[in-house]
């Protein structure tokens, strides 16, 4: 059940089953009750003074937007920063946000962006050109840790600083021509640059704020808790309890601040998707993160209008430790991707319309489609497993495949510890941990097969590609080849035309696809339930919301849709 | 003389047992609750030989079905059948159920007593040991020891053990302060018995009645437990089950595949049943207190 609340501090033994055999005996009679509950539901209370309750998957791993890698940070740290651009929420387009302005280099290599003289920091200190130049350069300190610092990149000697063949910091193509000038100057012309703005590793920070509680560089500071973090957003922090709720309320300083339509956003850290499911049902969230793969088709069945399952640009995908003396040999890593039957899974486990994939990138992402010769073939993964020395798995060691606590995660497990099984012989045992630790154990390699997911951070295949980058914090599976980073960082950038650059993804991704450092399994759908009450929420392929434009309608509370 | 009365006691002690079984042969429900359980268990033992199906064969296609002439408590959503997942969950639970409470038991049994029966500095340091641990996180404490000595299903039974005793020594410490200044504690002191011998002779025999209770309430906490340090990544892990696990999964989707919480919540409950009334039948039994007709 919900364990966030019942670790740590029970202090005795006895009343941790006495309350999950309490919870289980009365969880029927629980649903019951709620039906016709007496009190104001947080939803239709929510609709009366502006306050959005949604459920956010799990707890932060970070607010700082140069340590934080995980959609669940994503949501919490766009409602309360701002990028130099935003996206339109339905087409993705890039539309201004902190600057108001930008003029292109005929050569597409030099932006010149002119800021809001209006934007604010949330404590009323004004918002300059100078600050995304600090920034920035904090964001490239290596001492920092900033797994997503590759996003850089494509911003002209920006790797060269990261890795430390440059030392001086003017060298590195950005510049504050005055307080509302942002000069930026690229390697190369780079069409996905705007859009890489309004990712929060790009997100400028407080200065003043971060120095405050710690050197720039240093990790885990003070600064982003409840009370220190001073931010440009739509909504600043109010509160946040650790594994309970992360609460965000209007920013009185924001440029477009007449135009936010919410008053509050709760955040709450709903990692068990079945209890986020009956919170929704209860009227104590207006969105879930997520749906529970078993309600999907008793939504669809009863035709219920908060179900929302749309296309994502996500990859769901497993990690191979490639240092694990047994995973090194990439007929190993071939053999296991042959041998999962995808369609199974998607169609019998998830049921939303997922789409069983054999490469890293979603096809049709820009128009660029990957080619792959991985297919679901069991015999032909037993012969590549007894070629590496394992006939009929004989000697393969014990392999554990790590996830982060979720019921699907652990569905996928659980059916792939079978089919290698079935099919290969090998023995598979499942570890789960919590989202934090989890994400710690990934990029310490701490792991022999790790469940992962990547989500597109802006519509282009280089989104996905890059992640397998020698030195990417987000590869995190000790995979390297200097022709792939070639492709990818020095020959796509350069090509010409659009068809030109797709064909070097190919390329690229077919080296990825022969060594196989991960295993590809399925293209995400986004799903979710969401209460009529909220408006203006328009879904998109990223799944990202634009939280200053939603707004709360009171008449049509308590509309969940039918009880079953 | 004295060989005389060492004989009689002798005879006695030994009777006690007897007395017990005879006591108990016509306690109806304790018969039941025993039968249950010898049926489990001997299930468990046997199932890797007499289970349908193998516990981790799946059928995705199949899915979650209800109850059928081919799988009789119906399949869960991996298609896999749940008579051998509630056969093969058995002898994980039992085996927690057992050796984790057995742990508690002696732990706990021998630490109240020494402690009860000691008194004074040394009642005061045990006591002030189980205080200590009382107020140490349970979580805490089974993360650091998985973390130390790495996951391994009997290191999981004994840690639930070693969390469990303290209620159960301080159980046993009141009763044996109380038992202490009686006659025929008196009395064995004066016939020259040592400590020891009084102690497991007199002491711990008067003590049964609420541990045994208390016993028969350790065991279905403990198998829960179990479920919810799984639960957790702590526990065993899928494919291999437990009934509180499968509890716990039956519960998620309790509307749409009921079949899933029924079937392994009614053997949880029968279990637990019979453990309640084969716990009252032997504290009835063994108590020395009712035991003179």
């Amino acid at each position: 059940m919900d364990y966030h609340s019942m670790s740590g501090q029970q202090s005795t033994a006895k009343s941790l089953p006495a309350r999950t055999f309490h919870a289980l005996c009365l969880a029927a009679l629980l649903l019951v009750v709620s039906g016709c509950g007496g009190g104001e539901s947080n939803v239709s209370l929510g609709n009366r003074t502006g306050t959005l309750h949604w459920g956010n998957g799990t707890e932060p791993q970070s607010l700082d937007p140069h340590i934080a890698t995980g959609v669940p940070e994503h949501h919490i740290i766009t409602s309360l920063m701002e990028g130099l651009v935003l996206k339109d929420s339905t087409t993705l387009a890039p539309i201004p946000g902190v600057a108001e302005s930008w003029d292109v280099s005929d050569d597409g290599r030099v932006y010149t962006f002119h800021l809001r003289q209006n934007a604010r920091w949330s404590n009323g200190d004004p918002h300059i050109a100078q600050d995304y130049v600090w920034s920035w350069w904090r964001a490239l300190q290596p001492a920092l840790g900033n797994l997503y610092a590759y996003m850089y990149y494509s911003i002209n000697n920006a790797q060269e600083y990261y890795e430390g063949t440059i030392t001086d910091f003017d060298q590195v193509g950005v510049k504050a021509l005055d307080d509302y000038t942002l000069q930026v100057t690229l390697e190369n012309p780079t069409p996905y640059f705007l859009q890489l703005l309004d990712h929060y590793s790009l997100f400028p920070v407080h200065q003043a704020t971060v120095e405050k509680f710690g050197t720039a560089d240093e990790r885990g500071t003070r600064w982003t808790y409840e009370g220190n973090i001073v931010t440009n957003g739509p909504f600043q922090l109010l509160e946040w309890q650790i594994n309970s709720r992360v609460v965000v309320e209007r920013n009185p300083f924001y440029w477009d601040a007449e135009n936010v339509g919410l008053n509050k956003i709760i955040f709450y850290p709903t990692e068990n998707a079945v209890s986020e499911e009956r919170m929704f049902r209860s009227g104590q969230l207006h969105y879930t993160n997520d749906v529970p793969t078993d309600k999907i088709p008793v939504y669809r069945n009863e035709g219920n209008p908060s179900l929302r399952v749309a296309p994502y640009l996500g990859s769901y995908f497993y990690r191979i430790n490639t240092n694990v003396p047994h995973l090194q040999d990439k007929r190993v890593r071939r053999a296991l991707a042959m041998a999962i039957d995808r369609e199974q899974i998607t169609e019998h486990i998830l049921q939303a319309g997922q789409m069983p994939t054999y490469a890293l990138t979603p096809p049709g992402t820009m128009g660029y489609y990957p080619k792959s010769d991985l297919t679901f073939d069991p015999e032909a993964a037993k012969q590549l497993l007894a070629e590496a020395g394992y006939p009929n798995g004989e000697g393969f060691p014990v392999t554990e495949i790590l996830y982060n606590t979720n019921e699907s995660h652990r569905k996928v497990a659980v059916a792939i510890q079978q089919m290698w099984n079935k099919y290969l012989n090998i023995e598979i045992k499942l570890l789960n941990q919590e989202w934090k630790v989890y994400l710690d154990s990934e990029s310490a390699g701490q792991y022999t097969i790790s469940r992962a997911s990547w989500i597109g951070d802006y519509v282009d295949p280089n989104s996905f590609l890059d992640l397998f980058l020698c030195n990417g914090g987000n590869n995190r599976t000790g995979w390297c080849n200097a022709e792939y980073d070639r492709l990818i960082l020095d020959v796509a950038p350069k090509m010409k035309s659009h068809e030109e650059r797709l064909a070097v993804f190919q390329e690229a991704e077919t080296l990825l696809l022969d060594a196989m450092p991960m295993i590809p399994i399925y293209i995400y759908t986004s799903k979710h339930l969401m209460n009529s009450s909220v408006k203006n929420h328009n879904g998109n392929l990223l799944d990202q919301t634009t939280f200053k434009e939603l707004t709360l309608e009171s008449d049509s509370s308590d509309s969940t849709g039918g009880n079953h | 003389m004295d060989r005389v009365i060492l004989e009689k006691t002798d005879e006695r002690g030994s009777s006690l047992w007897q007395d017990a079984w005879v006591k108990l042969r016509k306690n109806r429900l304790a018969l039941w609750g025993l039968a249950v359980l010898v049926i489990l268990c001997v299930v468990s033992l046997l199932t890797p030989w007499i289970a349908p199906y193998g516990y981790e064969e799946q059928d995705l296609i199949l899915g979650a079905t209800p109850p059928s002439a081919e799988h009789w408590l119906g399949t869960d959503i991996f298609g896999r059948d749940m008579l051998t997942r509630i056969m093969y969950g058995g002898r994980v639970s039992l085996t927690v159920g057992f050796i984790a409470t057995g742990v508690a038991l002696i732990i706990g049994v021998l630490w109240g007593a020494i402690a009860g029966f000691a008194g004074g500095r040394v009642d005061a340091v045990m006591m002030r040991i189980v205080d200590i641990l009382y107020a140490l996180p349970f979580m805490i404490f089974i993360v650091l020891l998985m973390v130390v000595f790495g996951r391994n299903i009997f290191l999981l039974f004994f840690a639930i053990g070693a969390v469990e005793w303290l209620t159960m020594a301080r159980i046993v410490r009141g009763q044996v302060m109380a038992l202490r200044k009686q006659e025929f504690v008196e009395a064995a002191y004066s016939l020259g018995l040592s400590q020891w011998i009084i102690i497991r002779r007199h002491i711990i025999p008067n003590t049964l009645g609420p541990v045994i209770v208390y016993t028969t309430l350790t065991i279905p906490s403990v198998m829960l437990l179990e479920a919810f340090l799984s639960f957790l990544g702590l526990g065993i892990q899928p494919p291999q089950s437990s009934w509180g696990l499968l509890i716990s999964y039956g519960v998620e989707t309790m509307e749409e595949f009921p079949w899933l919480l029924i079937f392994p919540g009614l053997t949880l409950s029968l279990t637990l049943f019979a453990l309640n009334f084969l716990g009252d039948g032997l504290r009835d039994a063994l108590d020395p207190r009712t035991s003179k007709d």
